[in-house]
């Protein structure tokens, strides 16, 4: 009964083919167009989340209590080295960042503004988040003398500096003395994270400590943690080894980018949605129509003795065939679409003004995930069933007999 | 087939109320090739209807083989359909998008006769009903007759215990309906299929062996 039903079915698909194609169509366009946008939309936020997480917060990082609040000398981290031997004990860390910072002001012939200085050591942020892939101008170096810097490009904007220019910086040294320091701009960088381009200066970290009178010391230690389910294991570690600090993981530090991922979770239901009423509506146009054009075939079916359930599994198969056509097409050039986007990007220069407020770089990767095809199939699977309802309904309360003598409808 | 005290009422108990059969008391053996007729109105349809589980009387009993048909729920009418009646309509019998051989099978299929016989079986019918040559065919792409003689081959093709046609040569010329009662009347003889018509066609009346006049509900004549 089964196989006859799908006969009919099959047959019926095509026995009206331009409207079935449109329809296929139809959920081809919007689920493609939903899958890569969806990719996309994750791509964009991953993205932003792992140059947050490179270029700064780490996983987790480590700050004095109070720093976060009073960004002052008189809350950091002091015997850097006994806190260094305690991490590498931990065999989640798989590297970290000691980083020391202070507020101050950054003079230039042209002009002043405030900004931060923080020391590093540039073979530290390499392995710790290839920092030296954000350099845009210049070299990921301190110069010969380790005495250079590298400024945010933003930073560099405003102050019209170039590859090669000196800068004054002048803050409060931890005796509370005002002292000024100079550098030549050895290279200029962009991670797209906001806080660092538009007011962050980068040097070593010998050169820091010096100017400010401090040794062994630390406003962040920043750790790299291998895998992403023991993040919060090692914090609940951390916070018994070290009391004195405060253990914050990166969506603690940075909360926008959960929000923002939360806002792009909308942003995919809704898609779904449309995609699901695209589908239910396009499916139950043409499967009501072409059982209202075939009422008198199917009356005479179930006149002579046709089960009723078999009718139902034909109408049943003939949306799905529809559903599954669309849906496989679909998810094909939608699988294409984001196998492009994830490997060559694409390119957002035309939008780069607009997007780079918000921290995005100017080309952008998709990302994929097997579950977009499983959501994609249930949006599909019950629009499917959703249109199929009311036609059955039509087809269960005829009177055969009536319809066959032309008394109904 | 036994009809006791048959009435049928459309929308009783209101204005509109129509007493289309009354009091239709009928046997109906097997073999026998009957038509009922009578004038437009007089309650044909709605009889045969009733004979073959479309419709259910107001009140009374029918009986196929001891078995209390009128009293069966819509599933139970259907397979019995399935099983005991084929049918014969007016016109546009057929299922559009299966070729003929398809269409003549199509009961046969749903009964889960074995390809074989379904085979053997729509090549006899082809041949006494001379279709053969339009086997591969879609009905859009037949005549009216020719999709009239496949109805027929349809009906017959499970051996039903009874075959029902309301008015089948209705949309069909002399020459056609003519032929198409010679065909019955042969499969009538050969395989002593029983067969009830409502028409008040004469090629129809001229080869039935019973007559049964309806006049506005009431059987007034059996011969
Ligand atoms: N579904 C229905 N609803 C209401 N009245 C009906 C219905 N079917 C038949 N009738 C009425 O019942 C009576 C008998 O109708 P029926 O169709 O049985 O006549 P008939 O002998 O077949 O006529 P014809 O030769 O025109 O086909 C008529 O008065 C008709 O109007
Ligand atoms: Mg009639």
């Amino acid at each position: 009964m089964y196989k006859i039903a799908h006969h009919l079915a099959w047959l019926n698909l095509w026995r009206r083919k331009a409207r079935s194609l449109l329809v296929i169509l139809m959920i081809i366009m919007s689920l493609s167009g939903l899958l890569a946008l969806q990719g996309l939309y994750d791509g964009m936020i991953t993205h932003l989340i792992n140059t947050t997480i490179r270029s700064d917060s780490g996983e987790i990082s480590l700050y004095a209590k109070e720093y976060r609040l009073d960004k002052s000398l008189d809350h950091i981290l002091s015997h850097v080295s006994q806190v260094e031997e305690e991490l590498s004990r931990i065999k989640e860390i798989s590297t970290y960042s000691v980083r020391l910072e202070q507020e101050g002001l950054i003079a230039t012939a042209h002009k002043s503004l405030g900004g931060t200085l923080k020391g590093i050591s540039l073979e530290n942020e390499k392995s710790f988040g290839r920092f030296d892939t954000f350099i845009t101008k210049g070299t990921y170096s301190f110069g010969r003398k380790n005495k250079g810097a590298l400024v945010g490009s933003a930073l560099a904007d405003k102050l019209h500096l170039k590859v090669g220019n000196r800068l004054i910086f002048t803050a409060q040294d931890a005796n509370g003395e005002i002292n000024a320091i100079s550098f030549r701009i050895s290279g200029i960088f962009k991670t797209g994270n906001p806080s660092l381009d538009e007011n962050t200066v980068f040097v070593s970290m010998e050169n820091i400590s010096q100017f400010l009178g401090l040794t062994e010391s630390a406003t962040q230690i920043a750790l790299r943690i291998k895998e992403a389910d023991s993040i919060k294991k090692v914090q609940k570690e951390l916070q018994i080894l070290f009391p004195y600090a405060d253990i914050l993981r990166w969506d603690e530090l940075y909360p926008l980018l959960i929000q923002m991922r939360d806002i792009m979770d909308i942003f995919n239901l809704t898609s779904y949605a449309i995609v699901f009423i695209i589908a239910a509506l396009g499916i139950f146009g043409v499967i009501l129509v072409s059982v209202l054009e075939r009422i008198r075939e199917f009356s005479i079916m179930l006149a002579i003795g046709t089960p009723y359930k078999m009718v139902r599994t034909q109408i049943l198969l003939e949306a799905s065939f529809l559903g599954l056509i669309g849906y496989i097409a679909g998810t094909f050039l939608g699988w294409i679409l984001l196998i492009y986007m994830a490997t060559a990007g694409i390119d957002l220069r035309s939008f780069k003004a607009g997007l780079e407020l918000y921290g995005y770089s100017a080309i952008m990767y998709a990302d994929i995930h097997f579950y977009y095809f499983f959501q994609a199939f249930f949006a599909v699977f019950f629009a499917t069933l959703l249109s199929v309802l009311w036609p059955l309904h039509i087809l269960k309360r005829i009177k055969p007999i009536q319809i066959i003598q032309g008394k109904m409808l | 087939m036994k009809l006791v005290h048959i009435y049928k009422t459309f929308y009783p108990n209101t204005p509109k109320e129509v007493k289309a059969l009354t009091d239709i008391n009928l046997t109906f053996k097997k073999g026998e090739f009957t038509t009922l007729s009578g004038e437009s109105g007089s309650g044909k349809t709605t009889l045969l209807n009733l004979i073959g589980g479309l419709d259910t009387p107001t009140s009374g009993q029918i009986f196929l083989d001891d078995q209390e048909i009128s009293a069966f729920s819509e599933t139970q009418m259907a397979k019995l359909r399935l099983k005991n009646i084929g049918f014969i309509f007016q016109a546009y019998n057929l299922i559009q998008v299966l070729t003929v051989r398809e269409n003549i099978g199509f009961i046969m299929q749903l009964l889960k006769f074995d390809d074989k016989e379904i085979d053997a079986r729509i090549s006899e019918l082809a041949s006494i009903l001379q279709i053969e040559d339009i086997l591969d065919k879609l009905p859009g792409e037949i005549s009216g007759g020719q999709q009239q003689r496949v109805a027929v081959a349809r009906a017959v093709a499970s051996r039903p215990k009874l075959i029902l046609a309301d008015e089948p040569t209705a949309n069909l010329d002399s020459k056609n309906s003519e032929r198409l009662m010679r065909m019955l009347r042969t499969l009538n003889e050969k395989e002593h299929i029983t067969v009830i018509f409502a028409s008040h066609d004469k090629y129809v009346l001229e080869q039935s062996k019973r007559i049964i006049v309806l006049d506005d509900g009431v059987v007034i004549e059996d011969r």
